[in-house]
């Protein structure tokens, strides 16, 4: 049984390979709030601040634009850069532009750290929300289950950036949006899944 | 102009009736404010305070960022209506100003700073109505906003006063023991390692009192953090 960790508490007298620990003197302790499992040694945050790795899905809104160097907004205190060369057949940006793309490096600037982002995929209109990065897994759900739920019953378009922002279209978007604030409220209840099918398919 | 010093302690009690070991009541409440990505509202006796945090975002204006790690900002205010007594203007004093310095040297050592260059950490505290000891109060509220917000953190520290009358040291001073008492030593602990993160000191006490006053606030430690800890976990337990 996992069991409610807070800031501070120790989960192990080893180091352990888990992103939300810190060590000291060899020991691994907590640095935010979690469900931590000691037999499986796996650690779920509860609340966190997005910390950009490799791969990583994400949205952002294009802030600068210029000779195909593109800089995006991402939620967070790390700038994307999204560069394109005049031959590449990638998408026209333009700034506003709501953009998804991924992670390809996460590099140390001579000030800051720069994410490089590449597959750029410019989505058109559509409504933007910000969720808690902690809640993104959540929202995806276990092989996708949570989101497959929510573009079925909801016959929108959704995307979920790993950087909590999630992008929606079309269908019935202020009953995703409601799921969505829902799913954020109750992720650590268990039976979450069966709820949101019961509310979508009343309001259906 | 001389006024009589009111006597503090009676048989053992103090002038609001609580024993000298004794703590006002306290009550703390996490993730009340929505557009802050962490919050907490604390009652100490009186004592009532709202914090804010923010961040880590990119640090403003440029020339503070550092690009080893983030920065903290905090900023203790007390509410112009906040105090029985003139303070003539809202907004920082040197009283003020000192108090934000302090408290952000105690939460620059529990952050986990370095992993987030560039960036700043915003500590907005807020006294809304005051009663001595709002500096302790307002650290282990801080505290509490903090590890509610996911800001990466080694502890949740806290704070709490140890003063001296006559003979008798108390613990947790409200304002009249403030003002007139013979020392005042808030100290603020993170309890993993029982680290000292903050000790400031008004008056004189001996090694020994010292030492009693410091075990004093140790003691006082363990019903603040199970306080804290029951705020944060209260998010996550099942109604």
């Amino acid at each position: 049984m996992p069991r409610i960790v807070l800031p501070g508490d120790k989960l192990a007298d080893k180091p352990l390979r888990i992103d939300n620990a810190t060590l000291e003197d060899g020991k691994s302790y907590a640095t935010v709030p979690g469900l931590f499992d000691d037999e499986k040694e796996s650690f779920i945050p509860l609340e966190s601040v997005w910390y950009p790795r490799m791969e990583d899905s994400v949205i952002g809104i294009v802030e600068d634009a210029r000779n195909g160097v593109y800089t995006v907004a991402l939620n967070s205190p790390f700038k994307g850069l999204i560069i394109t060369r005049r031959d590449s057949n990638g998408p026209e940006l333009e700034v506003g532009d709501v953009v998804e793309s991924i992670v390809r490096s996460v590099k140390r600037e001579s000030d800051k750290i720069i994410l490089i982002l590449v597959r750029p995929r410019n989505l058109h209109e559509g409504k933007v929300i910000t969720v808690k990065p902690s809640k993104v897994l959540r929202i995806i759900g276990k092989a996708n289950t949570m989101i497959k739920l929510l573009t079925e019953g909801t016959k929108s378009n959704i995307v979920v950036g790993m950087n909590g922002i999630v992008w929606i279209k079309g269908g019935n978007v202020p009953l995703a949006v409601t799921a969505i604030n829902r799913i954020q409220a109750e992720a650590h209840v268990a039976g979450l899944t069966e709820r949101i099918t019961t509310m979508l398919k009343e309001s259906q | 102009m001389t006024t009589e010093k009111p006597q503090l302690v009676t048989n053992g009690k103090r002038v609001d009736g609580r024993g000298l070991d004794e703590l006002r009541p306290i009550k703390i409440e996490a993730g009340i404010l929505k557009n802050a990505d962490g919050s907490a509202y604390l009652e100490w006796g009186s004592n009532k305070i709202m914090v804010g945090v923010y961040g880590p975002r990119e640090a403003f204006p440029k020339h503070v960022q550092d690009p080893e790690r983030a920065i903290v900002k905090c900023r203790y205010a007390m509410a112009p209506f906040s105090s029985l007594e003139e303070h003539g203007r809202s907004g920082p004093n040197r009283r003020a100003v000192e108090i934000s310095k302090v408290t952000k040297e105690v939460f620059e050592n529990v952050i986990l700073l370095e992993r987030f260059p560039g960036c700043e950490i915003d500590i907005f505290i807020e006294v809304l109505q005051s009663d001595g000891g709002t500096r302790a109060a307002g650290i282990t509220a801080a505290a509490v906003a903090l590890a509610s917000s996911g800001i990466p953190m080694r502890d949740i520290p806290y704070a709490v006063s140890v003063g001296k009358d006559g003979e008798n040291l108390l613990l947790d001073l409200n304002k009249l023991e403030d003002n007139t008492s013979d020392a005042d030593m808030p100290i603020a602990i993170a309890p993993r390692n029982n680290d000292v993160l903050l000790l400031q000191m008004d008056g004189t006490l001996t090694k020994d009192e010292f030492a009693r006053g410091v075990s004093m606030a140790l003691k006082a430690g363990e019903h603040i953090v199970a306080l804290q800890r029951a705020a944060i976990g209260s998010k996550y337990r099942k109604e």
